[in-house]
């Protein structure tokens, strides 16, 4: 069991480095890692089968900016595990594994936190000129915790069954998770923040606040507003004192090619 | 582009695929240290790290390389395909500023990141999460259905492709448009104007992204009669998320230290939460 334990959390970590490492391109999906999960556990039918149906089920959720959604990457790998090594359905196999994805979760909640200490240990480092271990933060580090936080409940549930981790599940206070999740929410407007003391000034502020009420009171797309934002620009540029006559024209001219290309790119 | 790479000398023609495969491993390795507060920022500093060293490389270049490596640790959020226009685009910023530094502000190639990463990461996203996904797996699932092993491997190969394209040469493009057009913004001075615009479109899309990515609420209710979330939501829809953003600005201004302020929102998200006040 410990070989098998080994060799799906080493599964588990490839899933995890797709996102990580391979920009996300599909290899963490449950169709690709129930299928190597077959393949360790020496039966690839079944883990063909599993993966096809835990596929369907989860095409829907789609993990898109700061939230985190439900981990149905963990959650595959551990259900294709136990129905193969306890010989269930799919979607039984699923429902045991459901835990493990909330613990998972909860891991990554914690690890993208530390991500945040580390990116400030990067900025003391900058100042220190030790350059070489600012990125190693990012490449070595990032890759290494996240690693873990696929790797270690993976290891734990096929290792010790999944009784142990439910019960780990279940020490965890609710005021804790509550917590933890309203702390990754206050983050991102600190992040915001940081970028903003680089951007705005009295003069322009009134452009962020354009931007936000348009999505507040719209619920119109990021994309959307930067595509009224390019416009506007174009408008306002119309209205800016020309620099002298012949840079003037240029101007207009320069500024509607960029915004072609982001037009462009829009399409693509 | 075409145009472009056939004028090139062999010599440059390589060095530009060199700085292509980099932009390419660079940013679908973005995410590696993904955090709550800035994102994908060390990602994007890794992406451009080995244009900073080589254009700072000297002793006497210490503060100048420390003040590039500084200014991208700023947040930085991009789908990892699309986001590697943005950094051929910013390599050819920073080679320019590094050659003339009167030519443009350094602050203008964060505006820049700023204002492309919100469409860009739109578009991405629902093409490749989206559409490339859906063909690819509804695809595999039914042959994988059939007991065949093709399955996984025709999905595996329908999603690689597109992605491994438009990170390349979307890189390249990104990195040889900028050559072009900003030699001809710095040219006729008119970098200021330019940036000036970018900044609009930049603070708009971060307007944008306060109301829709962070999403924090109030669970704060009197009887049945009265629910506070969604009387804000008639009158001033997304105001919790523009507030703690302004507390956050505020504290910057005010010169806390940014530790604390990262205390404060981890301990203070779960005090804020055991209290009932934000959820």
């Amino acid at each position: 069991m410990f070989m098998k334990a080994l060799l799906i959390g080493i599964i588990s970590i490839i899933a995890m480095l797709d996102s990580r490492l391979f920009g996300r391109s599909n290899l963490e999906r449950p169709l690709i890692v129930s299928t190597l999960v077959g393949l360790v556990l020496g039966d690839v039918t079944k883990g063909l089968m599993v993966g096809a149906s835990l596929e369907l089920i989860s095409m829907g959720l789609v993990n898109v900016g700061a939230a985190v959604a439900t981990d149905m990457v963990l959650g595959s790998i551990i259900a294709t595990a136990f129905a193969i090594l306890s010989n269930t359905s799919a979607q039984a196999a699923l429902t045991v594994a459901i835990p493990i994805a909330v613990f998972g979760q909860l891991l990554g909640i914690v690890v993208r936190m530390l991500m945040s200490s580390l990116s400030h240990m990067a900025e003391r480092d900058i100042e220190k000129g030790k350059f070489k271990r600012v990125l190693s933060y990012h490449i070595v580090w990032g890759m290494v915790f996240y690693s873990l936080m696929y790797f270690i409940p993976t290891f734990i549930a096929i290792y010790f069954g999944t009784g142990v981790v439910s019960a780990i599940v279940k020490e965890i206070p609710d005021w804790l998770t509550n917590g933890l999740t309203l702390s990754s929410k206050i983050l991102p407007a600190f992040g915001f923040a940081l970028l903003m003391s680089t951007m705005l000034s009295k003069k322009t502020a009134v452009y962020l606040f354009l931007g936000f009420f348009i999505t507040a009171y719209a619920n119109i797309s990021v994309t959307g507003v930067a595509i009224f934002a390019v416009l506007l620009a174009l408008v306002v540029n119309e209205f800016l004192p020309k620099a002298g006559k012949g840079n003037g024209t240029a101007a207009t001219a320069d500024s509607t090619d960029d915004s072609d290309d982001d037009d462009d790119l829009e399409e693509l | 582009m075409a145009d472009e790479t056939k004028n090139m000398t062999p010599a440059q023609r390589k060095a530009l695929r060199k700085k292509s495969w980099s932009f390419t491993w660079r940013s679908w390795a973005i995410q590696a240290s993904w955090n709550y507060e800035r994102q994908m920022n060390m990602g994007f500093l890794y992406g451009i790290a080995p244009t900073l060293n080589r254009l700072y490389s000297k002793p006497e270049d210490l503060e100048k390389k420390k003040a590039a490596y500084q200014r991208h640790m700023a947040f930085y959020n991009c789908t990892p395909q699309t986001s590697s226009f943005v950094l051929g685009l910013v390599t050819s910023m920073e080679e320019e500023y590094a050659k003339d530094p009167s030519s443009l502000d350094p602050d203008s190639i964060n505006a820049v990141k700023s204002s492309l990463m919100g469409p860009l990461s739109g578009v991405g996203d629902s093409f490749f999460q989206g559409t490339i996904r859906i063909l690819a797996f509804s695809l595999g699932i039914n042959l994988a259905q059939h007991g065949s092993i093709l399955g996984p491997i025709l999905a595996m190969v329908i999603s690689l492709i597109p992605s491994f394209a438009v990170t390349y040469w979307g890189g390249q493009f990104g990195y040889t448009a900028g050559k072009k057009y900003l030699k001809i913004l710095t040219g006729g001075g008119l970098m200021n104007r330019v940036m000036y615009l970018v900044n609009i479109v930049g603070l708009m899309v971060i307007g944008a992204m306060i109301a829709s990515m962070i999403g924090i609420t109030t669970p704060i209710k009197v009887g049945t009669a009265f629910n506070l979330q969604k009387t804000l939501n008639s009158i001033f829809p997304q105001m919790i998320p523009l507030a703690f953003t302004f507390l956050m600005y505020w504290m910057l201004r005010k010169k806390v230290g940014t530790g604390w302020i990262l205390l404060f929102c981890i301990g203070g998200g779960i005090l804020l939460s055991v209290l009932g006040i934000f959820a």
